[in-house]
């Protein structure tokens, strides 16, 4: 994973020197406030990165002799289809017209919602899937 | 053979099974998970959303070939042009980046779908709702938002621009953007997290690499960009005065949008790169050239893109003009890296002059006038002179025509096999090329010295004596051209539906990257096999060892740790072990012992 932790960390890396420069020439706290935030949103994650990639040994992808059946196994769960995307979207469709129509519609996109939510993340805890 | 991939050998097969009917078939869209119908559910709404905003942009056109109100009047054609602005930004360019990254990247990476499969539909709709939310603006009373598609404060407060057009907008553009963050965070995850053993960072194609990057550029600046719009409208709905003039609200917007506003040209340009830049090798027969200077260049625009806002805001006089004036003289440097690897590519190359790469050459020429333009309007004291003029008009089509639609294209003909399985017609390709590439160059072209002549942009007319006429004539008619230039392509699309499967992994016969190792186009998860990864190009080292070994030894350079070049520890081993082991299928005699 240290490729990645460095693709990531070289550009906090510059943000965190373009911010300071950009603060003594300008003093303006919007542009600086943006790309501090932005040398924070690198850190964080290229420090993830670099925590797991300290944690874990090469992955077959990091090697590169690694071989196809080195990857072997498991590959995850890949749902082989779903209903909720649409559901939980056309939910928050619904929320989001409501703030431009009218309160009530945001309220009830928001009971909706907690439906549509609810049933995506419980998608593979009932019926068949439950245990 | 002995390298057996997934072939298209069960084509028969799969004409015996029952068809469909229409309803299964709508569940099939509603609920797929599956990367690659969901890739070319965004490239086909992408390409509706590119229709709509190329009609208003027609209409605007036809307004301003004449002078007087001939079409429609100010107020309409204010919302033309913002509308235009919005949909070929947000609802035609970005997506079309989703509809290739997923159609695309996990095959090239060797992935069996995306990380997030549900997530990446739900990105999906929470676009589709959103564009649909936004454009449904010109069906209520009022009309569209009309207050150009960069939303200045106050011109976009509640008294300036009363209406529900205008909340539609910011609301709706709220929604696909959080579509856009969670797509952003997918391709991310599975770029870092999915890859094929052996697929290493330094082995992945450019535009896997461009793909990720943009994906990085996606989380710094949709954020933003949403805060934003929520504050907006806090300001109209809720009566809260962020962007109140009265503390310096205006300043304050344009800031907040330019800091999503750049890195989004920027969002639209990368992954375009990285289509022509797959491109350019399998039609000059060349591994690409330059290779660890592309991800180097494609990270320095991205980096850099980040610290350029405010030269859209030269004339306000209130941002730091030598800071932003420097920082983007620096971007022409890694894109110049990069004009300069493609140029590399074709050097020396054996040309073969398909559709594809024709349209990555207009995408050279086109994109290289664009930044050319832009080194220009990158000096405060010449962007003084030409802001909001034609001139910035035809500098920013040039950028982002030349790069997404001309790509887009170049994508489209060079993939259609993978997607359908399916050859475009190259003829009618040929043809599309040149009616969009004269087309386009007629309608922009001119529009340079239109906005030198001081014709300013937004404006819905001009007088006769303003001198005008004859330039605006010109690009009016380039543009029906531009417009016409479609229906080849349409009639293109239409023609392919019957024509013979390709029935092959890789019919271009020098395709590089995995996606070429598996049928076309392929099976649910991607590949029923997958061959060793020892470079960047693992199906052109599959299909052509011998090929590859000799590329390998005419550049012993490569082999070095400080080489612009992929990793490519272990290819010479296994190119040479693949031609001995085909030349024995071929002729079991081949060492002259006998047997």
């Amino acid at each position: 994973m240290k490729a990645e932790t460095w693709t990531i960390l070289s550009c906090g890396i510059f943000f965190a020197l373009i911010a300071p420069v950009y603060w003594v020439l300008t003093q303006d706290p919007t542009g600086t406030t943006a790309l501090v935030m932005t040398t924070l949103l690198c850190v964080l994650l290229g420090f993830y990165l670099a925590v797991v990639a300290k944690q874990i040994n090469d992955r077959p992808e990091d090697r590169s002799d690694g071989e196809i059946a080195d990857g072997a196994g498991e590959q995850g769960f890949f749902p082989p289809y779903s209903w909720w995307p649409l559901f939980c979207a056309l939910a928050l469709a619904v929320c989001v017209l409501g703030v431009v129509i009218g309160w009530w519609l945001f309220i009830i996109g928001c009971g909706i919602g907690a439906v549509m939510v609810s049933g995506w993340i419980f998608e593979y805890y009932r019926g068949i899937h439950a245990h | 053979m002995a390298y057996a991939t997934a072939t298209f050998d069960d084509a028969t097969d799969r004409t015996v099974t029952r068809e469909k009917t229409l309803g299964q078939k709508v569940v099939v869209v509603l609920t797929t998970t599956d990367h690659k119908v969901i890739g070319n559910m965004y490239l086909v709404t992408s390409f509706a959303f590119f229709i709509i905003g190329g009609i208003l942009a027609l209409l605007i056109r036809a307004e301003l070939a004449q002078p007087g109100t001939q079409l429609v009047d100010d107020e309409t054609y204010n919302q033309l042009f913002t509308m235009h602005g919005t949909i070929m930004l947000l609802m035609f360019a970005t997506p079309l980046f989703f509809g290739f990254g997923n159609a695309i990247m996990p095959l090239q990476i060797g992935a069996p779908d995306v990380a997030f499969p549900r997530l990446n539909m739900f990105s999906y709709w929470l676009y589709l709702f959103g564009s649909t939310i936004v454009v449904s603006g010109f069906f209520v009373p009022g009309g569209a938002a009309s207050f150009g598609w960069f939303a200045y404060a106050p011109l976009s407060d509640a008294v300036n621009s009363p209406g529900l057009g205008g909340d539609l907008w910011v609301m709706g553009l709220w929604m696909s953007g959080l579509g856009t963050i969670l797509g952003g965070v997918n391709f991310i995850t599975t770029i870092f997290t999915m890859r094929a053993p052996g697929m290493t960072m330094f082995r992945m194609p450019i535009f896997v690499w461009n793909t990720l990057v943009t994906s990085m550029l996606v989380l710094i600046a949709f954020p933003i960009f949403a805060a934003a719009l929520l504050s907006l409208e806090a300001d109209r709905r809720l009566g809260a005065h962020v962007f109140d003039a009265a503390n310096g609200g205006p300043i304050l917007w344009q800031h907040l949008f330019w800091f999503f506003g750049h890195p989004e040209v920027y969002i639209i340009a990368l992954p375009f790169f990285g289509i022509i830049t797959e491109i350019l090798p399998v039609f000059s027969r060349k591994p690409i050239f330059g290779y660890v200077g592309l991800v180097a260049a494609t990270l320095m625009i991205a980096a850099l893109s980040v610290a350029v806002w405010a030269h859209h805001m030269f004339v306000t006089g209130s941002v730091d003009l030598a800071f932003f004036s420097f920082m983007t003289f620096l971007i022409a440097v890694p894109t110049g890296v990069k004009f300069f690897n493609w140029i590399g590519t074709l050097w020396g190359g054996s040309l073969s002059f398909d559709t594809p790469l024709i349209f990555a050459l207009g995408f050279l020429t086109t994109f290289l006038f664009g930044g050319l333009t832009g080194v220009i309007l990158a000096s405060p004291t010449l962007d003084f002179q030409l802001s909001d003029s034609y001139f910035v008009v035809a500098h920013f089509h040039y950028v982002v025509f030349g790069t997404v639609v001309f790509a887009m294209f170049a994508g489209f003909y060079f993939w259609w096999p993978k997607l359908t399985g399916r050859m475009l017609d190259e003829k009618l390709g040929k043809i599309h090329f040149w009616l969009l590439f004269i087309g386009f160059h007629l309608t922009f072209l001119v529009q340079h010295w239109l906005g030198v002549e001081g014709m300013p942009r937004r404006y819905a007319d001009y007088s006769p004596t303003d001198g005008f006429t004859t330039l605006n004539e010109i690009s009016s008619i380039g543009a029906f051209l531009l417009g016409a230039s479609t229906l080849p392509f349409f009639y293109n699309v239409w023609k392919s539906r019957k024509s013979p499967l390709v029935g092959l992994d890789d019919p271009w016969g020098w395709g590089r990257s995995l996606e070429w190792a598996t049928s076309s186009p392929p099976p649910r998860h991607n590949f029923t096999s997958l061959p060793r990864i020892r470079s960047e190009s693992p199906a052109f080292d599959l299909h052509h060892p011998e090929i590859a070994a000799l590329e390998l030894a005419h550049n012993p350079g490569e082999n070095s740790k400080f080489a612009d070049a992929p990793d490519v520890s272990g290819k010479n081993g296994q190119a040479n072990g693949r031609a001995q082991a085909e030349s024995y299928d071929a002729d079991p005699d081949i060492d002259g012992k006998g047997h």
